[in-house]
């Protein structure tokens, strides 16, 4: 409740039935971040049932919670360690991460992969790892839940750690940790367990404060502008400060034109004289002069952007209908939006299966991931996702709805 | 860990809401149902049984469900008023005081009851069940599988255990229940409703039948309830235009038991348990009984104008009435404006069934079958909380609770009205019984299958 | 940058956005607290210009307290106020003790504001709903689609604009647009303190009572309480176990139940 100190956000991810729920209610149950009128439901029922029941009663209260509209909000799930905060960003389906993910809605910072021991890694547990790998996401603690259900053997971990390890690494994504759990038992979520003495590796708890959260690092401005209003005659430019920050009565750069202009003032209601706007900050804009400027085009601070209609990149196809090369998609990203065409599918794959499926292929299908070409009908202003991810990432949309995701190369 | 082996025994229910004994018997015979009637020569008996008291969906289920009485489940109605208070409330499955056979089978049940305690520490292997649109069961409960709670069900997510089960419904469209509330504006679209819902139902089922590992499947047909509410005039008689209707709705219900029987006989080779109920029958109605008007007119109940619901009655009350006829009286020691002394209350029972009694129709006709005070028929930890009266009337009067009525008579758009004497059972033939039986004392047999 | 003006940041941009797309846009506000701090949040979007009508839906049982404000606000901000009322069926009576409460919603609300959308040719519309207020429903959306299945989730409106009880789902062509969606009861009261923002009186303790929800006279009860400011408030609703919403979505749950059963004539 106002408190300032920063929740690092991270997302669960794995297939559905591998624990997800069981394993959310652990950490909230064993941080002691559950709300205190649940714990007398729960020891009770507890004591008359033994324990293993108790996980089950978490996720009914979180669901009942849910339902009910109290605090708990599973996009605001919020539990702590000593060292600092975390909120759970649901995941409810992988088109929904994705979604959120590439539209920058929800940005984790770290994630946990989690994997049922006893039934092995699934084509959604590739898919989800696959798709950390693309969106950059370095921070990632596998957990080979269920480590209950292989007798908690040693010898069963190794292995299946090597199959994962052997997987994730072609899909370049490379785990900080894999640790055995069981979220409903509580072995080595917050807590080592002496049923996995052989595990010398941190607890789910220990791994994440291990992790660090990400820098806002200085990058250079990047403002796409989103609508231009007129107020009391005056033109305002309004928009949100994807990367960097603005001064007043600084020199920045209209693209694609390549116009260079000057900041006359920065906008804030009630405020005024703002000397400087930062990251993440909607504002009003004046520029000086007189100059056309419309959604979609973008004020940077150099001329550092690339600005091109053609686009090399990685794409996760989410719409369960397919691509051919030469369908129309619609291009967007950030304020922009431009048609276009796929014009080169240099690859294309199913994660799940991991078989480099098709070189120079045709087409697409459903949950495939691809590198390719983009053709846009004009120019845009983008930069390399690894660099500026805000700028980096785009959605394609057919008839309206969104059909793929990607990240710029 | 030990392994959970598969078991060979196999337990399969089928329950279709608001189907008449007396109803099935003629379709069976006119070769409406001739895949049941089938069905009825391997090895089943057909029995007329009773429902519960009173004779509606939420306390039937819940009584077969738990195989005890509402004085041991506590469920006596879709209303309630909460203790001490004159605040209306709807019970909900976390009201039930009473385990479901599910669970106790299953071994996840947080509650007992006397039918639970004789069964409990016979059970070897706990079973595996999947509880398909069985009323009465929302919120849905963790258990031992699979569970998606019929009516009355608001919240796909919260009706269904677990998680993967509400996955996969919310990507079909499910639907819980049709909009009952349609069939006031247009009938043909709600008779067509009614189909649809059904196909979406039998998808569903299906699919949990096919895809799942269980050791025991139970699984509810409603949408025959809401058919009979509506068009229970369409029946038999010819000249109804949704008549035609009416028997490929019971043709489709008997292709689907057809169809469900064959995939268990496919589980199950041998003998197995099965099983098929309805929790009420129906009748066409005549009219509808506003009882509370009825208490109003006799001096025993006294509303003010203002309030909701029940938070009307004044001091004066002796008595009042919850739907359908439940009769309370207004004692001082339950109700916060509540008069009637302990001592009084023999007195007014017997001068409320007198009165009761005498109620008739236009043609004279008797409108109250049976009374019953609540010791007669009710028996357990919960009976305090019973209704002292509870009244079944004759076919055709249906009694109702509301408290807004003028007149004691009077006319809706329903057309069947849910009878208490009328329901059916079909299941083992070895199974005797020695009187009719009811809807609580089918599920013992369930139990004794599984632990034998 | 601080958790407030993060929120307040994610909320402009929104605000912002959905007036692009959808020029014929409105914002619906219900005098409460949530849709008040949503129109200060248009206020700031537009730098106090706001470009489209703010709708009031009045079903004519208001509390005296909330057209004062209401009336005093549009003077002080300038609002494009445009008042909904469905004067036909009041003339006829029409009241929570005429019938039921739900038809009492369903004909002043509901078909009041049908009334203002079809009139206003509306395409969207802009509501104060948090998402802390309503996990009813799976994950709502910053931009509710607009799909042919779309149907007005009247079930997710703010407490404050459907009071206790709810009307029959209608069908309408319009986006709902949500920018409060991250804001948490908590986070709101806390804006509307950073902010100075006026609120109506009801919401502080007058004789140990104050409203946590306001809406119609009729409808309308008040908690026990001794707040008198913003601050005694926010710690009371930490300290209390039950929220805002708890109730409320009880009660929901009643309607819809209670609308189930009386369907089938029971009740």
């Amino acid at each position: 409740m106002g408190e300032e100190e920063r929740a690092l956000p991270i997302v669960i991810v794995g297939h559905v039935d591998h624990g997800k729920s069981t394993l959310i209610g652990r950490l909230l149950y064993d941080t002691d971040c559950l709300p205190a009128d649940k714990y007398s439901e729960i020891q009770k029922s507890s004591e008359m049932l033994g324990r293993i029941v108790e996980f089950a009663f978490v996720m009914d209260c979180l669901e009942e919670e849910r339902s009910r509209g109290i605090t708990i909000d599973t996009t605001q799930t919020f539990f702590k360690t000593s060292k600092r905060r975390y909120v759970i960003i649901d995941a409810p389906g992988h088109k929904e991460f994705l979604k959120n993910m590439i539209t920058g809605s929800s940005q984790a910072e770290a994630a946990l992969l989690i994997i049922d021991s006893f039934e092995g890694v699934r084509d959604q547990t590739k898919r989800h790892a696959y798709i950390l790998g693309m969106l950059g996401l370095k921070q990632v603690c596998v957990l080979l839940n269920k480590i209950d259900l292989v007798n908690y053997s040693q010898d069963k971990f190794l292995e299946l750690k090597a199959e994962i390890t052997d997987f994730l690494n072609k899909l370049n994504v490379h785990p900080n940790f894999i640790l055995p759990i069981s979220a409903i038992h509580g072995d080595n979520v917050a807590n080592p367990s002496k049923k996995i003495s052989w595990f010398d590796g941190p607890t789910v708890l220990q791994a994440l404060d291990t992790f660090k959260e990400l820098k806002v690092e200085e990058k250079p401005l990047r403002l796409p502008i989103q609508d231009s209003y007129t107020i009391d005659g005056k033109k305002i430019l309004v928009g949100r400060i994807e990367a960097g920050h603005v001064r007043k009565g600084e020199s920045v750069y209209l693209l694609p034109g390549r116009k260079k202009v000057e900041v006359k003032n920065i906008e804030k209601f009630l405020e005024n004289d703002v000397a400087i706007a930062n990251f993440e900050e909607s504002i009003g804009i004046r520029l000086k002069g007189r100059h056309r400027v419309k959604r979609g085009q973008i004020l940077t601070a150099d001329l550092t952007s690339t600005i091109t209609n053609r686009i090399k990149a990685n794409i996760f196809w989410m719409d369960p209908m397919g691509y051919r090369t030469g369908d129309a998609l619609l291009f967007r990203c950030v304020t922009q939006e431009a048609p276009c065409r796929i014009e080169k599918i240099y690859r294309r794959f199913d994660p799940a299966s991991m078989e480099f499926t098709e070189e120079n292929a045709s087409s697409i299908r459903s949950a495939e991931v691809a590198d390719i070409l983009i053709r846009l009908d004009e120019k845009v202003v983008v930069d390399p996702f690894n660099e500026i991810p805000e700028m980096g990432r785009f959605v394609l949309e057919k008839d309206g709805r969104p059909v793929a995701g990607g990240i710029i190369l | 860990m030990k392994l959970f082996k598969g078991k060979e025994k196999k337990g399969f229910i089928i329950g279709i809401d608001g189907v008449p004994y007396s109803l099935l018997t003629t379709y069976i015979k006119n070769d409406i149902m001739p895949n049941l009637k089938k069905i009825l020569n391997d090895g089943l008996a057909f029995h007329q049984m009773n429902a519960s008291i009173p004779d509606i969906s939420s306390v039937s289920w819940t009584s077969f469900n738990t195989g005890v009485n509402p004085g041991e489940h506590g469920i006596y109605g879709f209303t309630d008023l909460k203790p001490d208070s004159y605040s209306l409330y709807f019970p909900n499955s976390k009201d039930i005081q009473a385990p479901p056979f599910w669970e106790i089978l299953g071994k996840t049940n947080q509650k007992t009851s006397p039918l639970c305690q004789d069964y409990c520490n016979k059970i070897s292997h706990p079973c595996r069940s999947i509880i398909f649109n069985v009323p009465h069961t929302y919120p849905a409960s963790p258990m031992n599988g699979i569970l998606v709670s019929g009516f009355v069900a608001i919240d796909l997510k919260k009706a269904t255990f677990p998680e993967s089960a509400y996955a996969y419904l919310h990507s079909i469209d499910y639907l819980i229940d049709v909009e009952a509330e349609k069939a006031k504006e247009d009938k043909a679209a709600f008779m067509k409703s009614l189909f649809e819902c059904f196909e979406i139902r039998k998808k569903a089922i299906s699919h949990f039948l096919a895809e799942e590992s269980w050791d025991l499947f139970f699984a509810c047909i409603t949408e025959t309830d809401r058919l009979h509410h509506f068009f229970f005039d369409a029946t038999m008689d010819k000249e109804n235009i949704y008549h035609e209707s009416f028997l490929r709705f019971y043709r489709e219900v008997d292709q689907f038991i057809k169809y469900l029987y064959e995939q268990y006989r496919k589980r199950c080779p041998e003998k197995g348990f099965f099983m098929i109920l309805s929790d009420h029958g129906f009748a066409p109605v005549k009219k509808e009984v506003y009882i509370n008007r009825f208490l109003e007119e006799k001096g025993f109940l006294v509303l003010k104008d203002r309030g909701n619901f029940y938070e009307r009655i004044e001091p004066h009350t002796k008595a009042f009435n919850l739907d359908p006829c439940r009769i309370y009286v207004h004692g001082e020691d339950a109700y916060p404006r509540g008069t009637v002394k302990k001592e009084e209350k023999t007195a007014l029972l017997e001068e409320i069934k007198k009165s009761l009694r005498g109620l008739r129709g236009e043609n004279g006709d008797e409108i109250i079958d049976k009374i019953y005070e609540k010791e007669e028929i009710y028996h357990g930890p919960h009976t305090r909380m019973a209704p002292d009266l509870v009244c079944l009337p004759r076919d055709g009067y249906d009694l109702k609770g509301s408290l807004e009525k003028k007149e004691v008579f009077g006319d809706n758009i329903f057309k069947g009205m849910h009878t208490w004497h009328d329901a059916f059972c079909i299941l083992p033939e070895n199974i005797n019984f020695l009187k009719k039986p009811s809807v609580e004392s089918l599920t013992e047999h369930i139990l004794q299958y599984f632990t034998q | 940058m601080d958790h407030l003006t993060r929120l307040e940041n994610k909320s402009i941009y929104i605000i912002r956005e959905a007036y692009y797309q959808f020029k014929e846009i409105a914002m619906l506000w219900s005098v409460g607290k949530d849709s008040t701090t949503l129109l200060w949040l248009c206020r700031k979007a537009f730098f106090g210009h706001i470009p489209f009508p703010i709708i009031h839906i009045d079903t004519g049982y208001k509390f005296p307290e909330m057209y004062q404000f209401r009336d005093e606000r549009a003077k002080e901000w300038n609002l494009n106020l445009l008042i909904g009322k469905n004067e036909e069926k009041l003339k006829e009576g029409m009241g929570p003790n005429q019938g039921s409460k739900l038809d009492c919603c369903n004909e002043l609300k509901t078909n009041a504001l049908k009334m203002v959308i079809k009139k206003l040719n509306l395409k969207a519309i802009l509501l104060g709903i948090r998402r802390d207020e309503h996990g009813i429903r799976a994950k709502e959306r910053y931009f509710s689609p607009r799909d042919s299945q779309f149907k007005w989730d009247y079930e997710n409106q703010p407490a404050e604009l459907w009071d206790q009880y709810q009307s029959t789902v209608e069908e309408e062509e319009h986006f709902r647009i949500h920018p409060l969606l991250h804001f948490t009861e908590f986070d709101i009261w806390d804006y509307v303190k950073r902010e100075k923002l006026p609120i109506v009186p009801l919401y502080f303790s007058k004789n140990g009572k104050r409203f946590r929800s306001i809406g119609c006279v009729t409808c309308c009860s008040p908690i026990d309480s001794e707040a008198k400011n913003i601050e005694e408030i926010v710690e009371e609703i930490r300290i209390s176990k039950t929220s805002e919403r708890s109730g409320r979505a009880q009660d929901k749950e009643n309607i819809y139940t209670m609308q189930k059963l009386r369907a089938l004539g029971y009740m």
